[in-house]
């Protein structure tokens, strides 16, 4: 522990109050770990009867929020945000919250395992030594380009490990990928910015200060991208002040999202009209302001797209004065993404900004912010890449597969063959910390600390105006006999020698942190400097990360957006399958893609159904009717990819030709809350893509059919609207 | 004449011109039922997950919900903004005369609906007496499997089969407060501490604070634009300590 601050020191300031509030660095500089200790012998940051704060980074997603977390004797008792970290300003959404579910999740990987066969975790617990010489002869024994890491995206720091060892060593470079971001459509949204400002990139939307916001599906109030900064966005434009009147928020989708339900007006759309739509405003707004219909909106009648998304011509017209009239920001996103036309989506509702001119200003549309040590936007793998990766394992390409924070065998379509491809890579090691479908398939589990017990950074990608590098800490010291995997490579490439040694000439992983991070100290207008490398790591974990103070968003270059014309197809998406019905899968909003096995995550209610604990359809009750079935009643849904049995909600606010169904549930492994619980709605997903490569998981087509069962699904609506005469009429 | 509706209004109004101590104010139109209180909550007090069978029996212990209710048909419908419900605290709780037990008391200090659990004898008239239906009730000895204890709060109760329980308005929270104002020889200060659940929500719609000095924001926004403000059943008299505000949304 530090030696600047001593036992009798601490209890003075102790008792002073001071040090109560106070977040405290994980380590004194010269204290790497948090030890626990038996009760006599406390370690001195724990106080008997006084809790201990640690700043920290949230890795339930890859938003970067900071955390600080509570520890009282070694525990860690409650997480919340970090007042001070600009992405989040102390907030946490409720998959933040229940990080500590996962901590002490009594299914964790508890020791590295020599698995006996795939697809079982029957296997041998070895000791770390033994785990670390298997992946040293990973390493060594193979042709550095057979050799390929497949990284979640919640783990910056890992990803620059592994991109160092790949630059001098000729090993694949690392591959991040992830459910989220496939939904997301992030390659979808990063061409489109490319093809109209020219250059590639994460739009950011300034909701807060915007009057109108015109959503195509983007479901930025659950899990789109940044949520907590869209939601800090919303709360501020929705709320009237003296200078600004209250905003007003359109949503266009097929399917009422938890987004969806909180705008103003809530327009239904036949899904894959949503280009058109936006075109034929953009028309519309153009023909109102009285200037020439310029270029990329000039393509479209209005009454006929009118006539083909379901939508009278005088909405459009209303919309379109509504666009025109305000201070107004148009988003895509969601569903809208998702489908064969995806890019001509975003082209063309990306474009509706340059009508209003909101480029690069207040309350519109910017490319968000590079963070502090990263030169280029980068992007996770679209699934088109993912398929490419898949054929490379299909042809033998790769002989060992590690795999870091993601469960491809969960999180990509059954089509993509993922799973399958697997059997001709010869070694599969997986850092899994939970036992995931993906580690179930490894011949190693070699688990990693969960992200509250280990170190680490992570760059917040978007959502804030300030470059920031957000810090890990451990909070706690690790429960399990887990090491962190980058621990295991440095040690692995000591062990394999020449050329892996070389690249990652660290004692351990502290100092690649303060490697990487130390980078940082020369660089002005920072939010802290420090006399030396030291203070300055123990400042940054303290403060749970390093951001600049200056506005560093970019302004898109918008010159030639509207002379463009949109260079796909715009035309009606194109729908795989012969159903009758639109397929509309979303993200579960309280579980994201890895949740489920996190009990009192199953226990929220969906905010739009209210529905725990399952996987359930949406159904329009007029659609319900007409096919016979109720509330509770399985059916099978049909897609050209496969077949799943899931009870029934009616739900008012679909279109009767679309059905949805969240993701988030179907495991067949992943501890005993989220496994054979629900069904994963990818297995309807077939192998389509957009123009951009990102998976046309909207594009899909699917029929129904009766089965004769029920389940009762568990939801917690039943209990409300006893008293709610006034508030609207119960479903 | 005077009928007895008319008698116990004119009553409430008195009665409520003395207020409570400690309130909150949330703001509808900005709520996102985003679920992160509930889940705050959750991890704040302790609170068990009852799992998939006896959730669907009404019997999960969320201390807060997000009520949320649809209006008119598709492609009309609209969702009504969310509504988190939790123990409004009254005045006059309708909860506390029918204890037989003196488990759910008045406090003095606090002005809180206190739930006494080693008290509670599980009659459960309490929650058949609650029009706001926020009590809830360990219906077992829900399983938490080791290590998941290892995250308890020691600030709060882990309670056991056949106990009522309901939202405190994290009393463990305002105790320790005043201990440190207490200590260092101060009055508590607004805004010092916060509920988990204010403290979590991302949209900043829930505001906690005191509500028997007028200097702070609980009570500037309780009583700035009174028209948007309600408290939810007043006209039965219970004198919630909850302002519901709804913005220029429905």
């Amino acid at each position: 522990m530090s030696e600047q601050v001593s036992r009798r020191d601490f209890l003075k300031l102790a008792g002073l109050g001071a040090a109560t509030t106070a977040v405290l660095t994980g380590c004194g500089p010269a204290s790497r770990y948090v030890v626990r200790e038996p009760y006599q012998q406390m370690p001195e940051y724990n106080l008997v009867g006084q809790s201990t704060y640690y700043a920290t980074t949230c890795r339930e997603c890859a938003a970067g929020c900071g955390l600080v977390v509570r520890t009282y004797q070694g525990r860690a008792i409650k997480v919340e945000g970090n007042p001070n970290h600009p992405l989040n300003l102390g907030k946490t959404c409720a998959r933040g919250q229940a990080t500590l579910h996962g901590l002490y999740n009594p299914d964790r990987v508890t020791d590295p395992i020599m698995k006996n066969a795939r697809g079982g975790f029957a296997g041998t617990n070895i000791n770390w030594d033994d785990a670390v010489q298997a992946v040293a002869d990973a390493l060594k024994n193979n042709q550095p380009n057979e050799i390929a890491f497949l990284i979640g995206t919640a783990s910056d720091h890992v990803f620059d490990l592994l991109t160092d060892l790949a630059k001098t060593t000729g090993v694949n470079a690392p591959i991040r990928f992830g459910a989220m971001n496939m939904l997301e459509s992030r390659a979808t949204l990063s061409k489109a910015a490319e093809n109209l400002f020219g250059q590639a990139g994460m739009p950011w939307f300034d909701v807060a200060n915007a009057q109108t916001v015109f959503s195509f599906g983007a479901n930025f109030l659950e899990t789109w991208l940044s949520p907590l900064s869209y939601t800090r966005g919303f709360a501020n434009f929705r709320k009237a002040t003296t200078t600004k009147l209250r905003g007003q928020m359109v949503q266009f989708e097929a399917r009422m999202s938890a987004t969806g339900a909180k705008a103003d007006e809530w327009v239904s759309l036949r899904p894959g009209t949503e280009a058109l739509v936006a075109l034929a405003i953009g028309r519309l707004v153009a023909e109102k302001k009285g200037i020439a219909v310029p270029r990329i909106f000039s393509g479209v009648e209005p009454l006929e797209v009118a006539a083909q998304a379901g939508v009278k011509l005088e909405a459009l017209e209303h919309l379109a004065e509504r666009f025109a009239s305000t201070n107004s920001v148009a988003i895509p996103g969601g569903p809208a993404l998702g489908q064969s036309n995806g890019l001509a989506v975003a082209e063309a509702v990306l474009a509706l900004n340059a009508l209003v001119n909101n480029f690069g200003k207040e309350g519109g549309v910017y490319l968000s912010a590079l963070a502090p040590n990263q030169s280029e936007y980068h992007r996770p793998a679209s699934a088109q890449e993912m398929q490419a990766f898949v054929e490379r394992m299909k042809s033998g390409g790769i002989k060992v597969l590690f795999v870091h924070g993601v469960n491809p065998v969960f999180e990509t379509p059954n089509s993509l063959g993922f799973k399958e491809a697997l059997s001709n890579v010869g070694q599969v090691i997986s850092f899994a910390v939970f036992p995931d479908e993906t580690a179930l398939e490894a011949d190693y589990v070699l688990p990693d600390h969960h992200g509250l017990e280990g170190w680490g950074y992570q760059r917040v990608g978007t959502g804030v105006s300030l470059p920031v590098l957000s810090g890990a800490q451990p909070v706690v010291s690790p429960y399990y006999n887990t090491r962190s995997t980058v621990d295991v490579f440095i040690a692995a490439a000591k062990l394999a020698g020449g050329k892996f040694a070389n690249a990652l000439p660290y004692a351990d992983e502290v100092e690649f942190l303060q490697n990487k991070i130390s980078a940082l100290r020369g660089e002005a207008g920072g939010s802290f400097s420090a006399i030396d490398d030291e203070t300055f790591m123990a400042t940054f974990q303290q403060f749970g990360g390093w951001w600049k103070n200056t506005n560093a968003l970019l302004a898109p270059d918008s010159a030639s957006v509207l002379n463009q014309s949109i260079k796909t197809q715009v035309k009606d998406a194109e729908f795989a399958g012969e159903g009758e019905f639109f397929f509309v899968p979303f993200v579960s909003p309280t579980l994201g893609e890895a949740g489920a096995n996190k009990p009192w995550l199953q226990e929220l209610p969906d905010p739009t159904t209210t529905v725990m604990w399952t996987t359930w359809i949406e159904i329009n009750p007029e659609t319900a009717h007409h096919l016979h079935v109720e509330n509770d009643e399985v059916v099978k849904v049909i897609s050209e990819a496969g077949e799943i049995e899931v009870p029934v909600y009616i739900y008012p606010a679909i279109r009767p030709d679309t059905v949805a169904i969240p993701f988030g549930q179907g495991h067949t492994a992943y501890g005993r809350y989220a496994e054979n619980r629900g069904v994963n709605p990818f297995d309807l997903l077939g192998k389509h893509f957009n123009e951009a490569g990102d998976l046309a998981f909207a594009g899909m087509k699917v029929r129904i059919e009766k089965t004769g069962k029920t389940q009762p699904v568990s939801r917690n609506e039943s209990r409300m609207g006893v008293y709610g005469e006034d508030l609207g009429e119960e479903h | 004449m005077t009928t007895l509706a008319d008698l116990k209004i004119s009553e409430v109004k008195l009665a409520a011109e003395e207020g409570g101590k400690w309130g909150m104010v949330i703001d509808q139109d900005i709520c996102t039922g985003c679920q992160a209180c509930v889940a705050a909550c959750a991890m704040e007090n302790n609170i068990p997950f009852v799992g998939e069978e006896d959730s669907g029996y009404g019997r999960a212990m969320h201390w807060i919900r997000i009520e949320r209710f649809w209006q008119g048909e598709y492609p009309e419908v609209k969702m009504t903004n969310q509504q988190p419900m939790m123990c409004q605290q009254c005045g006059s709780a309708p909860c506390e005369p029918v204890c037989p037990a003196f488990a759910t008391v008045h406090s003095q200090a606090e002005e809180l609906n206190l739930q006494v659990y080693n008290r509670c004898v599980g009659t459960r008239y309490c929650a058949n007496n609650c029009p706001y239906q926020v009590r809830t009730f360990n219906w077992r000895d829900y399983e938490r499997p080791e290590p998941l204890p290892n995250q308890f709060n020691p600030d709060v109760t882990v309670r056991r089969r056949g106990v009522m329980e309901k939202c405190t308005f994290c009393i463990q929270r305002i105790h320790q407060a005043n201990h440190k104002a207490k200590a260092e020889g101060r009055e508590l200060m607004d805004g010092e501490f916060t509920t988990a659940c204010a403290q979590a929500c991302p949209s900043n719609a829930i505001t906690f604070g005191r509500v028997d000095k007028k200097d702070t924001q609980v009570y500037q926004m309780m009583h700035h634009g009174q028209s948007h403000g309600k408290k939810h059943l007043e006209e039965l008299g219970t004198l919630p300590n909850i302002t519901y505000l709804n913005g220029g949304g429905a």
